[in-house]
């Protein structure tokens, strides 16, 4: 993926399950539609006319009995092993990595995923404008990222909470970690006003 | 749409590992002892109904439009769960920025509900497009129209987007119907 971590953050990737879904999609309807061409006499009236288990192509079968075994044997193995591996897939819940700040053998640091989140929500929720936060690790062990997620009262102005984002919570959270850089991914939303009472 | 997405594959990852071991499994049974009953697919009886059935039998043609019918709603359903975040410029290397259609469209509402001569408004908002549907019982849509494309483009131009979504606006007032 040529998408930089921090855009990868921004939500959790369905690109595997939507990909699965399209293709079993794809196929179930080419299957349909050629075994309708079959049944309407589409490919010659003969072919409709014949059974669908086709005698010919069980001789051919029965001639090729041990590779079909092994063939069947296979792909029913390989079946069973990626579709418990997909199904496992879509089940886990997104990783929440932990930061790894020294990987020196004896003197290994390592700041669980709840620690940061914890205080960057803490100093994000003190901005002007913003009622509430949510920050969460996101990402691999290996390239771990931030989302934050930030709710905005009604008029606040966005360049200013960015701003201020930036050179407070950002650069903080940056700074005492000692990491260069952080990718981090910002999921601005709009509060709605609380309702006022007429009186 | 995205979590049933997420469901489905699951669904579907579970009945192509259980298709699969049923198949290998059944395979290696019947290789290694032909001559006994099947261990829990009673194939022998399907391979016999299949034989008598024709390609042109109403059952199939009814099996295979039912089959394509739901190939398409998947491929339907694999298509719209796509991301409907609207993305903001990056402000800066490794930090990136998005906002909900519902977000956008709260925002656009504000600001048009605070023009005069509004009486109340309903938008939708997507990366792409803003609709905006106002209420004015004091101005035509003609007088109306314009002034309000005006407040929605600058505030758009206030708004860092990557992609400016088209405008469109609809102006439903009393006095155009006399």
């Amino acid at each position: 993926m040529s998408r930089p971590a921090a855009a990868k953050a921004l939500s959790r990737s369905y690109a595997g399950e939507r990909t699965l879904t399209f293709l079993v999609g794809l196929l179930a309807f080419l299957g349909g539609a050629l075994a309708l061409a079959v049944g309407s006499g589409g490919l010659g009236e003969f072919r409709g006319r014949r059974p669908l288990l086709d005698p010919i192509a069980l001789d051919w079968l029965g001639g090729h009995a041990t590779p079909a075994r092994i063939a069947a044997i296979v792909l029913g193995v390989l079946l069973f092993v990626l579709g418990l591996r997909w199904a496992l897939r879509s089940l886990r819940p997104e990783p929440r990595p932990d930061l790894d700040l020294d990987r020196t053998e004896g003197a290994e640091l390592v700041v669980t995923a709840t620690a940061i989140a914890g205080a960057v929500q803490a100093d994000a929720e003190q901005l002007d404008g913003v009622s509430r936060a949510r920050v969460r690790a996101v990402g691999s062990r290996t390239s771990p990222a931030l989302r934050i997620t930030l709710w905005l009262r009604e008029g606040t102005d966005l360049k200013g909470v960015w701003a201020e984002l930036d050179t407070r919570v950002l650069t903080r959270a940056r700074d005492s970690l000692g990491l260069g850089t952080l990718p981090t991914a910002v999921r601005l939303e709009l509060d709605t006003s609380p309702a006022k009472r007429v009186r | 749409m995205r979590p049933f997405v997420r469901i489905l594959a699951t669904l579907l990852g579970l009945a192509f590992a259980a298709a699969g071991a049923l198949l290998a499994l059944e395979v290696g049974w019947h290789w290694w002892r032909p001559g006994s009953a099947p261990m829990l697919v009673p194939w022998p009886r399907w391979q016999a109904d299949l034989a008598s059935l024709g390609w042109d039998a109403y059952a199939v043609r009814v099996g295979a439009g039912v089959l394509a019918a739901a190939g398409l709603v998947l491929v339907g359903c694999a298509l719209a769960a796509g991301n409907r975040a609207v993305r903001l410029t990056d402000p800066a290397d490794e930090v990136s920025v998005s906002t909900s259609p519902r977000s956008l469209a709260r925002l656009v509402g504000l600001t048009v509900r605070a023009q005069d001569n509004v009486a109340g408004a309903s938008v939708t908002a997507s990366a792409r497009r803003i609709r905006v549907r106002a209420k004015s019982a004091l101005e035509t849509e003609a007088e109306l129209r314009p002034r309000l494309l005006a407040t929605v483009s600058a505030l758009l131009d206030e708004i860092p987007l990557v992609r400016r979504p088209k405008v469109s606006v609809v102006v439903d007032s009393p006095k155009d119907r006399r």
